[in-house]
């Protein structure tokens, strides 16, 4: 089960890098990337306030942030 | 070469003269300063959260974050928030035929009838803060730090993190790295109980502590002018006093199936939580789609899938509307049981939390943003429905509470007792 | 013009965005044919060929011409808009020229606004003379397009002549424009600066194209007018932010005036700017 989970994780990382004979996108195509919802949080407060209502009620850590708080929650 | 961006300062003779007589020339029909966005600026987050359980917890929690961005993109934040608590809390226990009292930890005891999940009630009042500074490091280099703090009655917290990120490839791919380390204290109300001791144990003064470390790398990607893609792998490593103060488990009598003792919990001293995170934004004609998919895993034996969707749709240029739909799943720890036999040998490690058990959620809202004209602040309005409930819960009065882990479905055919949970989330944020 | 001209209206209305690409491109088209010297039809080609005589001018170019002046004031003589006919001295190819020194001094003879008779709306210039706008042609073109343009629209609008460009205000919900600084170096990528403008003009100046080879020294087409030379160790481009283009063009080009001395005048000036040696 080790390696599948390592071959998932490698194969996720090398996704987002490692698309080769993608078309690279110009500077006048990336009007639509400059909008600031156009990111993977696009309502940050929210995301603040879900990390603690999920880190409070679930067993799992969110993937976001490296140094989130703690609380007597988990 | 040299490149500079100076801030403006008092205007010298030269430019106030220009000034004036290009005013002359385009006869006063131009006026205010060169403003830029990004200049020197404050901004200002405030949200409100209402979150209750039906006949649970019930939580307030207002927040506050300021934020100074100067010149050269470096930027200062300071976040406050209070967490108002009180409800009740699931024990751990099973539920049973009859009406049983639980007596909590501070004092107060509540009843519970029939077939109900004993719980006890609590209050708490939780304060934190942080405070975090973005440096840039040339163009294409950034590097971020934070320190938090939290305390509650039971609970304190300080940590801080680190994080840096690069734009490679012509700024078509981030690549991010981040570290964090806390450092906690636990001092339960009335002292720490002993781990798998019947519940009326005299409990242990004192405080215990735990360290937690975590690291993340990531990967994010435009791959085309409408799609951007993003990976994270994170790895946690728990150690200390890892246990829940107020959790116990039932005991049931082998004959009747009825509970009749309370032991505490106790799970182990060492966690090592990994998981990796897979992200997608997709702009539609007009539409922007988001999706996360998460894959979790603990060396306590928790598995979990998360999928998050959310579509955020224009309705005109100052409001908008984003639905958004959560789906959870999560297989239980090793350690996790319903509940044990009396008179059967104790394992090692147990828990009957449901947060450690075969647990599922799903979570269904909408978020509603606007602006109000000629106003620079915008306003956020949320509602969400959260549904949870265990998997392969024995029914009342039935035990498949042997001291086998659930998640074995086989036996007895659970009931779903779940929990309806609704959430109404303010916010306001405004530049200034 | 003799570049690429656009109009960007913040709408989504298209009658609304066909006036203010009308109005910008009418006022665009009658300025070059009042103020352009290649022209033979228009009062510049009239004051160049005065031999001397007095012209009378209408209030705008007498706008124009003050605002000259004060210019020449300013930078110390080294703004001056009949610096033009040092060009037939120059050829700026990219390739190795020198000038032939009596021509030069010729040239010289004919440059210099002191020499100018200004007064009461009336232009004299002596025989052999001429103005040029060229170099507040372009940035006052866009502030008056952009006049034209607000008389159509209250929609937020950028105008950009050229790579001098002014934004009347923030587009909707809150959102500036947002503008990259091209690097003359590396034109298709890696920006000098990027910035989200709220209002304001920017304009640049340099010698990106136009340059020439003395005895393997690279100098750019910017001439100082006091000694018919390019000007020594000015920055390959300049661009600066103010209210209004004219005078942001007025500043970037006052800076390439300066030489080596580009930087620290324009942070005397207070003014925000990026530069590139």
């Amino acid at each position: 089960m080790r390696t599948w989970r390592r071959i998932f994780v490698a194969l996720v990382l090398l996704a987002g890098i490692g698309i080769p004979g993608c078309a690279t996108v110009h500077p006048w195509d990336r009007d639509l990337m400059a909008k600031p919802t156009m990111r993977f949080v696009p309502v940050p407060h929210e995301m603040a306030v879900d990390d603690h209502i999920y880190f409070s009620k679930e067993g799992s850590t969110g993937g976001m942030d490296a140094a989130g708080g703690g609380c007597g929650c988990n | 070469m040299r490149v500079q961006l100076a801030s403006p300062s008092p205007a010298s003779s030269v430019r106030q003269r220009l000034g004036a007589a290009a005013c002359l020339l385009l006869a006063g029909s131009m006026p205010a300063a060169a403003q830029t966005q990004l200049a020197p600026g404050w901004q200002l987050e405030t949200t409100g959260l209402f979150y209750g359980e039906q006949l649970r917890a019930k939580v307030v929690e207002p927040t506050g974050r300021l934020t100074r961005q100067f010149a050269n993109g470096r930027a200062l934040s300071l976040g406050l928030a209070v967490d108002a608590i009180t409800g009740a809390s699931p024990t751990g226990g099973l539920p049973t035929g009859q009406v049983q009292t639980t007596t909590s930890s501070s004092g107060r005891s509540s009843t519970t009838t029939a077939d109900a999940v004993p719980t006890h009630p609590f209050q708490d009042l939780r304060y934190a803060a942080d405070l975090g500074w973005v440096e840039p490091l040339g163009s294409l280099v950034s590097a971020s730090t934070s320190a938090h703090f939290s305390q509650e009655k039971d609970y304190a917290s300080i940590g801080g993190g680190l994080k840096t990120s690069v734009d490679v490839l012509n700024r078509l791919v981030t690549l991010t790295a981040g570290a964090g380390y806390n450092r906690d204290r636990v001092f339960p109300t009335g002292g720490t109980a002993v781990g798998l001791a019947p519940d009326d144990t005299p409990r242990i003064p004192g405080d215990n502590p735990k360290e937690v470390r975590t690291g993340l790398v990531g990967i994010s990607r435009v791959v085309s002018r409408r799609w951007l893609l993003g990976a994270t792998g994170s790895q946690t490593r728990e150690t200390g006093y890892l246990t829940d103060p107020y959790k116990i488990i039932s005991l049931t009598d082998p004959e009747t199936q009825l509970p009749v003792a309370q032991v505490n919990e106790k799970r182990p001293s060492e966690r090592l939580r990994d998981d990796v995170l897979a992200s997608s934004v997709y702009h539609f004609e007009q539409d922007i789609f988001y999706m996360n998919y998460r894959y979790y895993w603990d060396d306590w034996g928790v598995r979990s899938h998360t999928l998050d969707m959310k579509v955020r749709h224009d309705l005109s240029s100052e409001s908008w509307v984003q639905p958004h739909v959560r789906l959870y799943a999560q297989s239980p720890a090793s350690f996790f049981v319903f509940g044990l036999t009396q008179g059967r040998p104790l394992p090692e490690f147990a828990s009957a939390d449901e947060r450690l058990g075969p647990l599922r959620t799903a979570t269904f809202g909408a978020t509603y943003g606007f602006r109000v004209p000629g106003h620079r602040g915008e306003f956020t309005l949320r509602g969400e429905y959260m549904y949870q409930w265990l998997v392969g819960r024995p029914p009342t009065a039935i035990a498949s509470s042997t001291n086998t882990p659930a998640g074995d479905d086989s036996g007895g055919g659970g009931q779903h007792l779940g929990t309806n949970i609704g959430t109404i989330l303010i916010g306001y944020t405004v530049p200034f | 013009m003799a570049s690429p001209c656009e109009v960007l209206v913040d709408t989504d209305d298209e009658p609304t965005a066909r006036a203010a690409l009308d109005a910008a491109r009418g006022e665009a088209l009658r300025i070059e044919h009042k103020f352009s010297r290649y022209r033979s039809d228009n009062v510049i080609d009239r004051i160049n060929h005065s031999a001397g005589k007095p012209v009378e001018v209408d209030e705008e170019l007498a706008g124009l011409l003050d605002y000259a002046a004060t210019c020449h004031e300013i930078s110390g003589g080294r703004f001056d808009i009949t610096s033009g006919v040092l060009r037939r001295v120059w050829t700026f190819d990219g390739r190795e020229h020198t000038p032939d020194p009596a021509a030069l001094a010729a040239a010289l003879a004919l440059v210099g606004w002191t020499r100018v008779s200004w007064r009461d709306r009336t232009l004299t210039l002596p025989a052999g003379m001429e103005v040029d706008l060229g170099g507040l042609g372009k940035e006052y073109a866009v502030d008056r397009a952009a006049t034209r343009i607000a008389e159509v629209t209250a929609s937020a609008f950028l105008v950009n002549f050229g790579g001098d460009l002014f934004a009347s205000h923030l587009r909707r919900a809150e959102r500036p424009w947002l503008i990259g600084v091209e690097n003359p170096a590396t034109p298709a990528s890696g920006h000098l600066g990027r910035l989200q403008l709220a209002r304001g003009a920017l304009a640049t100046s340099g010698d990106a194209r136009r340059f020439v080879l003395v005895r393997g020294r690279r100098l750019g087409h910017i001439l100082d007018p006091r000694t018919g030379w390019p000007v020594e160790g000015a920055p390959r481009s300049v661009t600066v932010m103010a209210a209004t283009c004219t005078e942001a063009g007025t500043l970037a080009t006052l800076a390439i005036l300066r030489g080596g001395d580009a930087a620290r005048f324009l942070e005397e000036q207070g003014v925000q700017h990026w530069l590139l040696e």
